[in-house]
Order: C-alpha cells, then sequence, then structure tokens
C-alpha cells in the first residue's frame, strides 16, 4: 500500500481537474436567468387580505390544502412546510377594550425578496406574475432562505439533525401541476373566503380599493389602519389591510434585507471564485518558473 | 552521510494528518456544491450535507482524541502557531527567490516548521476554530443571525481553501519539496533534506543525540 508522490499526483490532477471542469460546464445559465427574471413583470398582480372582515373560519387554511395537496391538519398554530397559510389571532386594544381579530399568514410575495437572494442555486426565483415560486427538485435544503425571510415563511421539511431538508412555502397557488393562476382562477384561499376578505388582481386597482377602506376604518373609530405591503421591499404581492399598527400583528414595520443575506451571493461567492482562480494561475505559474530552473541546475 | 534517515513526523502525527486531510477534503468538496451553482445538483438529495456532517464529526473528534493521547502537544503546537521572529521576515523575503528561481540566497535557517508551513498551521488552528464554532451553530441552531455565521463560515472558506490547495501543491508538486511526502507517509527524510530545509531544527535534533 505504498502509495508514492508521482502515483497521488497522477491519480489526483484528472480528478480534481474534471471536478473542476465538470462544475464549469454544469454552470446551468437557466438557473441564472430564472434568478434574475424578477424585473419582467406583466400586469402586476396582487393579493389583499383585509383583517377587518376576517371572521377566522380557515375555510381558506382547508382550501390552500385541498389545492396544494398539503396533508391534512387541524388548526396549526404556525405556518409550516406542509401549512403554507395560517389564521393566527392577534389582541387589539381599542383604548382599553379587547377585541380579537385574525391574520392570515402566509408568504408575502416580495419584489425584493430576500429568500431570492439567499438561494444559492436560483431554486427560488419571481415567475412571470412576480410571485416568488421555487423549484422543488433543485432545493438542496441548506435553509439559508429560513434564516433570511423577514416574515419567517418558507420553512424546512425533513429531517433538521441529518440535514436531509426540503423548503416549502406558499406560491400564490403557482407551484406546477397544480398552477390555478395560469388556468385563469384565483388563488384557492381568495376563491374559497366566504367574508370577502381576500381580494385578488390587479395590484394598482387593490391599492385604490385598500387605501379607501383604510379611509372608512378610521371614520370608524380604528385610527390606527394602515395597508401594509404597498411600499415595503419594493413592495409585496400580498398585502395586509390592518386594523392597527403592524407590531401589533407580529409584522416587521421596515422590513429589511440583513446585509448577511445578500454578502452571500453578491460578496463572497464572486470573491471565492476570484481567489480561488488567482491561487491555482499563481501555483500553475510557479510550477513551470520552479521546474524550469531546478532543471537548468540539474544539468 | 547522504543516506542518513531521520524522522520528521511521529506515526501519531501522521495519522491525524491524514484523518484530518481526509475529513477536510471531504468537507471541502461537500461545501463547494454550494459555492458552485453548478454543482448544486450533485447537493438535490441532501447527500452532500450528511457527508458534511459526518465529515465534519471526524474533524473535530480527530484532534480532539490526539490531545487526549498527548496533552503536551497542546502547549507544544499553540507556542509553534504563535511565536514569531525575525527570522520569519526573513524567510519571507527570500520565499519569492527561492520558490520561483530556486535561489536560497539569504534563506535562514528554518526550524521543524518553516515560516510558510506556520502559516498554515496557524490557519489550521485558528480557522479550523472558526469552522467548528460557526458550523455548529448553523446545524443546531435558527434565527437571522444564523446568517451572519454562514458569512464567517464561508470567509474561513475561502481562506483555508486557498491555502489548502497551496499546501497540496508545495506537498506534492513543487520540485524542491521532493521529501516532503516521504515526511507525512512514512515519516522520514534524509539529513541532507533537514538540513537544507529545516537547518535550526536539524542542529538541535543532532545536539539532542
Amino acid at each position: 500500500m505504498e502509495l508514492s508522490r508521482k502515483d497521488f499526483l497522477k491519480l489526483s490532477i484528472p480528478a480534481t481537474g474534471s471536478l473542476i471542469l465538470g462544475g464549469g460546464m454544469l454552470m446551468n445559465p437557466k438557473l441564472v436567468q430564472a434568478a434574475s427574471a424578477s424585473s419582467s413583470k406583466m400586469d402586476e398582480l396582487a393579493l389583499l387580505y383585509d383583517s377587518s372582515k376576517c371572521t377566522g373560519c380557515r375555510a381558506c387554511e382547508a382550501a390552500c390544502r385541498r389545492a396544494n395537496e398539503l396533508p391534512p391538519e387541524h388548526k396549526p398554530s404556525d405556518l409550516s412546510a406542509t401549512s403554507w397559510t395560517c389564521i393566527k389571532s392577534v389582541e387589539l386594544d381599542n383604548d382599553g377594550e379587547k377585541e380579537q381579530v385574525f391574520l392570515k399568514r402566509q408568504c408575502m410575495h416580495c419584489t425584493d425578496a430576500a429568500c431570492v437572494r439567499a438561494c444559492p442555486n436560483g431554486t427560488l426565483y419571481h415567475n412571470e406574475y412576480g410571485f416568488v415560486a421555487y423549484n422543488r427538485e433543485t432545493c438542496t435544503g441548506c435553509g439559508y432562505c429560513t434564516d433570511a425571510c423577514p416574515f419567517n415563511v418558507p420553512r424546512l421539511d425533513g429531517n433538521s439533525f441529518m440535514g436531509v431538508n426540503k423548503m416549502s412555502k406558499c406560491t400564490m397557488c403557482t407551484t406546477p401541476g397544480l398552477d390555478r393562476i395560469s388556468d385563469g382562477l384565483e388563488p384557492s384561499c381568495v376563491n374559497t373566503c366566504p367574508y370577502g376578505a381576500l381580494q385578488y388582481g390587479d395590484r394598482s386597482e387593490l391599492i385604490t380599493a385598500a387605501n379607501q377602506r383604510v379611509q372608512v376604518l378610521k371614520a370608524d373609530g380604528k385610527s390606527g389602519a394602515n395597508l401594509y405591503g404597498e411600499n415595503e421591499l419594493n413592495g409585496l404581492h400580498t398585502m395586509y389591510i390592518l386594523q392597527d399598527t403592524p407590531e401589533i400583528y407580529g409584522l416587521p414595520d421596515n422590513a429589511k434585507i440583513s446585509f448577511a443575506t445578500t454578502a452571500w451571493k453578491n460578496v463572497l461567492q464572486p470573491v471565492g471564485w476570484v481567489f480561488g482562480g488567482i491561487i491555482v494561475v499563481a501555483l500553475g505559474i510557479n510550477y513551470i518558473v520552479a521546474r524550469a530552473n531546478s532543471n537548468k541546475e540539474a544539468k | 552521510m547522504s543516506n542518513q534517515i531521520v524522522e520528521k513526523y511521529k506515526k501519531p502525527v501522521r495519522v491525524l494528518h491524514w484523518v484530518h486531510t481526509v475529513s477536510f477534503v471531504l468537507l471541502f468538496l461537500t461545501g463547494l456544491v454550494l459555492f458552485v451553482p453548478g454543482l448544486s445538483g450533485i447537493a438535490q438529495g441532501s447527500i452532500t450535507r450528511i457527508i458534511h456532517r459526518l465529515g465534519a464529526i471526524v474533524f473535530i473528534v480527530a484532534p480532539l482524541v490526539y490531545m487526549i493521547m498527548d496533552p503536551s502537544a497542546i502547549g507544544r503546537g499553540l507556542k509553534q502557531a504563535f511565536t514569531w521572529g525575525s527570522e520569519d521576515m526573513g524567510w519571507l523575503k527570500a520565499a519569492p527567490a527561492y520558490y520561483f528561481l530556486n535561489k536560497e540566497g539569504n534563506m535562514p535557517p528554518q526550524g521543524s516548521m518553516n515560516t510558510g508551513q506556520k502559516m498554515w498551521w496557524f490557519i489550521t488552528l485558528v480557522f479550523g476554530v472558526i469552522f467548528v464554532i460557526t458550523g455548529l451553530i448553523m446545524w443546531f441552531a435558527t434565527g437571522a443571525f444564523v446568517q451572519w455565521m454562514v458569512v464567517i463560515h464561508d470567509i474561513s472558506f475561502i481562506v483555508a481553501g486557498c491555502m489548502l490547495l497551496l499546501h497540496i501543491y508545495l506537498g506534492v508538486m513543487h520540485p524542491l519539496m521532493n521529501e516532503a511526502w516521504g515526511a507525512i507517509t512514512n515519516g522520514n527524510i534524509t539529513a541532507e533534506y533537514a538540513k537544507k530545509h529545516h537547518g535550526k531544527w536539524y542542529e538541535e535534533i543532532s545536539k539532542a543525540k
């Protein structure tokens, strides 16, 4: 089992060479395209949830499970890999008088989406409608998106100890094979809501309608009423009519993407390639020069 | 005289070196799949993450076992990594001519580790600890701060990964380091090589005899 230095060289050079070359050739342009397709917009569509009309009946949860073939679960307390939407109860304080209201949690489909920025291989991307979709097959389960999302939406299923995971979240009913939007239908939660708390359609029309509704609520005594999502992260595609401040609903008042999220893809990955490239080239040059000089001396 | 053999690395050191090498190369390659989007296809079934975690366990446990078996090595190892002197500056100045042009020139006599090896040893210790701390947090915690652990883990990856390439190159390819492979496989180098490459160390062991 004597492996000489020469044997080791002979074995390792083609092995590493083919790995690096293979990796380069596999660089899938589609992945890169998908990641940058966010800017191409048709008529911008969005979902609007009116918390003042929601009764917390959870019909949207059931409809979402049916439409997206998710396993049944009774009254989930939080989003999960198998609960893409859930109703959360919130307590408002109307000058000392408590009032229980609801918030429908789901993916906010941000225009500037932290998860899309954090995803190392373009698994998460903006689809043609501006919604944040993903390719479940290419997901490696790294979980960078789950740590990056300011709304804590994407979740991993599987075994977190061994790290055998896939990310899972609401796609606004655009999951391939279960796509309602391309068929001209509304998202299943919107379609099912019996109280008109959910609307779906042209984003700017929804904003106009939402602002009118906020005025009505304000006139009704809800002085803190506001529209959430018009400008957050360059505009969310899930917008909320809230009866009080975002904090009371557990939403970030000033949703931001951390530098740590963008640092990976925008700084570290390119820097890694530059340094890796420099060292490989430098070592190659050194080998040529040093060998020529030591051969000269040997003569 | 020129056929005389001296032992450069004792067996436990060599075993630790190779166990750690296997684990670090596995960690390097399974981490690389996230840096090269084209390689992410391999990672889709999370198999690379399983290998990464198994590799991490070996990476952590192997040095611990070594330190338990030989506690005095801890102090020795730390001292070597953190003792720097004027000879190191001399080495740095003389290194380009030496490694490119085969000109020994003003190369000061080196100890058991030359300045370059010491730099690598320093990086191995410091970034090894950083890798372990940030990696364990990434493994067992969730939350926004974990993203910073990823950033630090990946800075370490770039530094240690580049140095790994340099280390492998010097060990197996550089024309002048022709006995480095023997030193870390069967443990021996010739007295001639020892004198030339580790003059200070050779003097010490000759005196000790």
